[in-house]
């Protein structure tokens, strides 16, 4: 396989007591290698463009990622800094915590609770 | 609910498309390569020459099995894409990878194998370091590449000097080809010294919105 799927999801109205305008959701699946990261990196702009200052990247469902992929996610990070309050947090499996900590980027993420250390 | 995106192409069997030069193009791997592969880790020109860890792994550590494809597409440490020649050539003409690449720190090492001897001294090995040096800096956001010849190859050498390496040391008697050890020379190039190449040569073409590069192009 050497797919990955993405979807996404915007909130712009308050849920459970929380603000949550300007929250991005990104939800990926299959592989995320260099055939496929420049579709990450498409919609993190996308949402960047369109006001979103906190993405959530869901990578639950990701089999798979090289070095091409963690740079789409730390140029993502990256771009959502530059952003005032900015903010991407990761919502991993283990293969992705391991890939994270094998290419020693780990430190460099915010992950969300449950996340699959 | 999440909404899967229907519009964006799914890669081609054929591997996608990385990188253009004009001579060559950069792509990623698929399962069939490892058919050439499978070949070229037993030619013992390549092996004296090049002396791939890579190569060398696909042989004697994965003994050629299938499962080396996923390792390699899946490693977050390197990123291997195949070398093919625009016209004339039915068959990939190698594979140039980065690898040990560290992405906070910003450096990994480089390796070019150009492994079919007709497509030698042809340019292609030149242009696809060239390629995948612009793509360590632009879309891995690297700011170093290094790279270790055997004081014996040549064109190596000279393939690294032509797009602006420099030499930064030896390894003494660190490399043993069987018979007697041989100097490693170290190579080295930073992001500015990349950009100047790239500056002089202009060998980046723009890819169609089908192909997979990260990079606007500019």
């Amino acid at each position: 396989m050497n797919a990955v799927t993405m979807g996404r999801q915007d909130r712009q109205t308050p849920e459970a007591g929380e603000a949550l305008e300007g929250l991005a959701r990104l939800r990926l699946s299959g592989l995320l290698t260099a055939g496929t990261a420049p579709q990450l990196r498409a919609l993190v702009r996308d949402a960047v463009e369109r006001g979103r200052a906190r993405v959530v990247v869901d990578l639950q469902g990701v089999t798979g990622l090289d070095a091409a992929g963690i740079a789409a996610l730390l140029e993502a990070r990256r771009m959502l800094q530059a952003q005032t309050g900015g903010t991407l947090v990761l919502r991993a499996n283990r293969i992705v915590c391991r890939a994270l900590r094998t290419s020693r980027t780990i430190a460099a993420f915010a992950l969300s609770p449950g996340t699959g250390m | 609910m999440d909404t899967p995106s229907g519009s964006h192409p799914r890669p081609a069997e054929r591997g996608v498309v990385i990188s253009r030069g004009t001579r060559v193009y950069l792509r990623t791997m698929t399962p069939q390569d490892l058919d050439h592969l499978s070949t070229w880790v037993d030619d013992p020109f390549l092996e004296r020459m090049v002396g791939s860890e890579f190569m060398h792994a696909y042989k004697h550590v994965w003994d050629k099995a299938p499962a080396f494809y996923e390792a390699i597409l899946t490693d977050p440490t390197q990123v291997a894409l195949v070398v093919e020649a625009y016209q004339g050539w039915t068959k990939p003409v190698g594979v140039v990878r980065l690898f040990n690449i560290h992405l906070l720190e910003g450096y990994a090492f480089l390796e070019t194998i150009i492994a079919d001897l007709r497509a030698m001294k042809r340019g292609f090995g030149i242009e696809a370091g060239k390629l995948i040096s612009y793509y360590g800096v632009d879309v891995l956001g690297l700011r170093r590449l290094e790279a270790k010849v055997y004081e014996y190859n040549v064109l190596s050498m000279n393939s690294l000097r032509r797009n602006g390496f420099r030499q930064e040391g030896i390894l003494r008697q660190a490399g043993f080809d069987g018979e007697r050890y041989w100097d490693l020379m170290i190579f080295g190039i930073l992001r500015d010294e990349i950009e100047a190449v790239r500056r002089r040569d202009k060998v980046y073409l723009p890819l169609d919105p089908s192909e997979g590069n990260g990079r606007e192009p500019t």
